[in-house]
């Protein structure tokens, strides 16, 4: 993989086109990647939206064993605070901010930055340490590669540095690819022997249960499974490369790791999608089971499930109501369908970014619900509060802080980061969490607002009246 | 407790957020960040959520207004996209006020956001600015700086009341958010001004907007509640003429308020009869409900050697109650707000004072893994501090009260301990926590 050669990752706009901005129907977004090139778009009004480095964190905080130092001002790490309190995935890595002023931002941190690294690893020994840049350092470029090269020979220490600057992308994803790149570049060492029937299964800041039921399927057909870099330890991560082929959970943030693995190790990288529902989750299964020899079991264990749950299909919860989606595009596009397999309508639809990697699936969308338009932006609430106001959907989807804002108009909405979704187990907690939002809806009258916080004369405009071509 | 060294798992976020918590606490009021696209969210995931239950009151939660700003703006300057957005956002969002709020990336890069905040202006919008870079401090210095900005550039925005009302403050150093009872305390004390008949001006919280800071100069009095709020009130004082008063600690309990009546009555003249009355109605009512206790108190050992963690203002509040009326014993006092070093002493002379009393120790610290420790070894019979501190108070097996930020398992309200009620609340809590670790 040539691109690890750089000194840093391009961003995702350069390698996939991806775009943050758009409105219109699937057909222009195919065509447009049927080009060469895309021509980005720009928003003239926008909202706080998360940035690579949030992205990272987001990825760092699964890691096993891990330390992080964000190098920057105390805000720069103000999620893990969040993580520190919650434990995703049951524990939590220990972190530090440089805390840094306005002289260290004019005249650069090192020396603070390897105090802290050295501190840090004296009181807390961690297998692995990232070391993860901020907007100020990415300006005022301290020299992190230099601290990190001479600590790591004088402490035996592996350092992984992540260069995120949260202006390098205008996608939020692009923090997945940069800390996955970092993994890569500096946590991979030698090729081991193959382990037969071990397959990678690429889990990048996802919920525990999902994780779990994942494995639990794995574990059906007889596969041992290393999951990385969610709740990996640092052995399991290197143990990955003895693995006879990568799996992803979601193919957005797990793509860069399985191609790193298929072209340096030989692992093949099985292009599947996030298995939700009945359909993509028997296309998973089936398709993890295959490099494995294991068709005819996977096609067994997915009739055996499916029987399970199949009272949901004779008593759908979603019968002949409408439903927005505003999700992540692996999710947003894994849900649709589960959605008319539980009898809803897609009524439509918001991703928070679209690139190469959702051609197929814009084509599967297009070929199923043609009419719909395809709203992209991440926590964009200004424009979906203005299309939900148009179309009036009987149940919104999403993830995001536009949740309260969905309900707030009266739309039972429902937060999936809350909810486990992959699998078979996925399917029943999703479809019980449906229900009760479309049972109850009393919470809704109470919190809606007497005064709208968006104007008038915006909810009258076109929603993509801020989404504008990028001038070159 | 240095203000610039690097921290374990900081509790404390830094001056953008400060100033996005303060801003967005007045109501129609919206901030325009200009800024990376994670400044904003950051603030929604890591601060909003453990500030007890209050999100940006003014936009209930929706996003905020922000450049996003890309990679060509740090080259080229974010000022023109930052001129697009404020015009936008005027357009798109209604509100009262938009105070524009800079991070570090478009602070590192220059841009004039004073020379835009004005060009808004000049257009007719209500629009004020401040320089919020996470570089230029914690959190508590974000609320500096907004109050700051909204004294001084709301007069040119907005007429303001000159005029001063008899028998009226300013309650200023209540910081929204990072005083996880905030709303709370706010209602509490102008509830508690006004039992004693003086007319409280909140400026933030529910029902408190624009007009709460147009009314700001007309106040005989500007009291400041913790050390955060002593350069808003003394430049009230000096631009109208109204004295002000530092405070600086909760006042929790029969005690404290007497102690805030006495010191606000220096200022103003009030009716001696009605305090007179009203303390000893809410004296009566307080020592009935802690006589009720008294079964508890004895059985359930509630007079214990504990730890308290968190801002001072709170900690010397609810030291002072425990020790002095509830006979509980100080152990260890832990300040977690970045005060200045050389300062630090100086402002916590009264918590020293009570503490000391009884051989406890005071420590200025905000890093995780310090206070952890310190917890461990001191090995208190109770601990009072925010949700980080539930994990050591878990491995000592010892009753846990959580009172600070960050706050993520406990849902706060209209809660809060300042005043008599807030003191039987306080004592309803405390117990709670002894009482459900049997």
């Amino acid at each position: 993989m040539s691109v690890l050669k750089a000194r840093s990752l391009p961003s995702r706009e350069k390698r996939l086109d991806t775009l943050s901005a758009f409105y219109g129907e699937a057909s222009e977004l195919i065509r447009l990647y049927s080009g060469e090139e895309i021509d980005q778009r720009i928003r003239t009004f926008s909202q706080s939206a998360p940035d690579d480095l949030y992205s990272v964190l987001d990825t760092l905080i699964g890691v096993r064993d891990a330390g992080i130092i964000v190098h920057g001002p105390r805000g720069c790490a103000a999620t893990l605070i969040s993580e520190t309190l919650n434990k995703r995935f049951g524990f939590s890595n220990r972190w530090l901010v440089t805390n840094l002023n306005q002289r260290e931002t004019i005249l650069g941190a090192d020396s603070k930055l390897r105090a802290a690294i050295t501190s840090f690893n004296r009181l807390h020994h961690p297998k692995i340490l990232f070391v993860v840049s901020s907007p100020s350092v990415a300006i005022n470029n301290d020299d992190i590669a230099s601290v990190i090269d001479e600590l790591s020979e004088e402490l035996g220490l592996v350092i992984a540095p992540i260069f995120s600057s949260g202006f390098s992308s205008k996608s939020g994803v692009h923090g997945y690819d940069l800390a996955t790149y970092s993994l890569a570049k500096h946590l991979f060492f030698a090729a081991k022997e193959k382990i037969a029937n071990q397959v990678n299964l690429i889990s990048v800041g996802e919920n525990y249960h999902d994780v779990i039921e994942a494995n639990r399927l794995l574990d059906s057909l007889g596969l041992s499974t290393v999951t990385f870099p969610d709740i990996a330890s640092f052995e399991q991560i290197q143990n990955s490369v003895s693995s006879s082929a990568s799996a992803p959970l979601n193919f957005d943030r797990a793509h860069f790791l399985g191609r790193y693995l298929e072209d340096s190790y030989g692992i093949p990288y099985l292009s599947l999608p996030r298995p939700i529902g009945w359909q993509a989750t028997k296309r998973w299964l089936v398709g993890v089971a295959a490099a494995f020899g294991k068709e005819a079991a996977a096609k067994d264990l997915h009739a055996k499930e499916s029987l399970i749950r199949s009272e949901l299909l004779q008593n759908p919860p979603f019968a002949g109501k409408s439903v927005y989606v505003s999700l992540d595009p692996a999710t947003a596009f894994g849900i649709l369908p589960l959605i008319q397999e539980l009898g809803g309508n897609v009524a439509g639809l918001s991703v928070s970014h679209v690139d190469r990697l959702h051609v197929e699936a814009l084509k599967e969308f297009q070929d199923k619900s043609h009419a719909l338009t395809i709203h992209v932006g991440d926590t964009q609430s200004f424009e979906e509060i203005n299309i939900l106001q148009r179309i009036k959907p009987d149940l919104y989807i999403g993830n995001a802080e536009n949740i309260t804002q969905a309900a707030r108009l009266g739309i039972p909405s429902l937060y999936l980061p809350g909810i486990p979704i992959l699998g078979y187990n996925g399917i029943g907690s999703f479809a019980k969490a449906a229900a009760n939002a479309l049972r109850n809806t009393s919470y809704l009258d109470q919190i809606q607002l007497s005064d709208p916080v968006y104007s008038k004369s915006w909810i009258g405009r076109s929603p993509n009246w801020h989404i504008k071509q990028e001038v070159r | 407790m240095s203000t610039s060294n690097y921290v374990e798992q900081s509790r404390n976020s830094c001056a953008l957020h400060g100033a996005l918590a303060t801003f967005g606490a007045i109501e129609n009021v919206a901030p325009v960040l200009h800024a990376t696209g994670g400044c904003g969210i950051q603030y929604q995931q890591g601060v909003a959520g453990f500030g007890g239950c209050h999100t940006a009151a003014s936009s209930l939660g929706a996003p905020l207004s922000s450049t996003n700003i890309i990679e060509k703006h740090v080259v080229f300057g974010g000022g023109s996209r930052l001129r697009e957005q404020l015009k936008n956002t005027v357009k798109v969002v209604n509100a009262d006020l938009y105070p524009v709020v800079t991070s570090c990336a478009t602070e590192m890069v220059g841009d004039d956001i004073a020379a835009m905040a004005k060009e808004g202006l000049d257009q007719g919008f209500p629009v004020l600015y401040s320089n919020t870079p996470g570089f230029s401090g914690p959190f508590h210095r974000g609320y500096q700086l907004a109050l700051r900005a909204l004294i001084e550039q709301i007069p040119q925005i907005y007429k303001v009341e000159n005029e001063k009302r008899a028998r009226s403050v300013n309650i200023l150093g209540i910081i929204p958010q990072q005083d996880i009872f905030w709303q709370g305390h706010l209602f509490q004390l102008v509830e508690l001004f006004r039992e004693f008949g003086i007319e409280a001006n909140a400026l933030f919280g529910i029902g408190q907007d624009v007009d709460s800071w147009r009314k700001a100069p007309g106040a005989a009095l500007n009291i400041s509640f913790s050390y955060w709020g002593r350069d808003a009130a003394a430049e009230l004082s000096a631009l109208y003429g109204s004295p002000w008063l530092d405070f600086s600690f909760a006042p929790i309990g029969a005690q404290a308020v007497t102690e805030l009546i006495d010191a606000v009555s220096e200022h103003i003249d009030l009716d001696a009869d009605r305090i007179s009355e009203t303390r000893n109605r809410e004296e009566l009512l307080l020592r009935s409900y802690l006589s009720r206790i008294a079964p508890f108190y004895y059985s359930k050992n509630f007079q214990r050697e504990f730890a308290i963690v968190g801002e001072l203002a709170l900690v010397t509040g609810v030291t002072q109650f425990l020790t002095k009326t509830l006979g509980l014993i100080p152990a260890v006092a832990v300040v977690t707000d970045p005060l200045p070093p050389d300062e630090s002493e100086q402002n916590a002379s009264r918590l020293r004072k009570i503490v000391s009393e009884f051989d406890g120790q005071i420590v200025f610290e905000d890093d995780f893994e310090n206070i952890a420790s310190l917890l461990k070894q001191k090995s208190p019979q109770l601990v009072i501090g925010s949700s980080y501190e539930k994990f050591a108070a878990a491995e000592l097996g010892i009753p846990f009260l959580p009172i600070a930020f960050p706050l993520s398992d406990r849902l706060v309200l209209s809660r809060g301990y300042i005043g008599y009620q807030g003191a039987i609340e306080l004592v309803e809590d405390l117990g709670s926590a002894i009482l459900g670790n049997q």
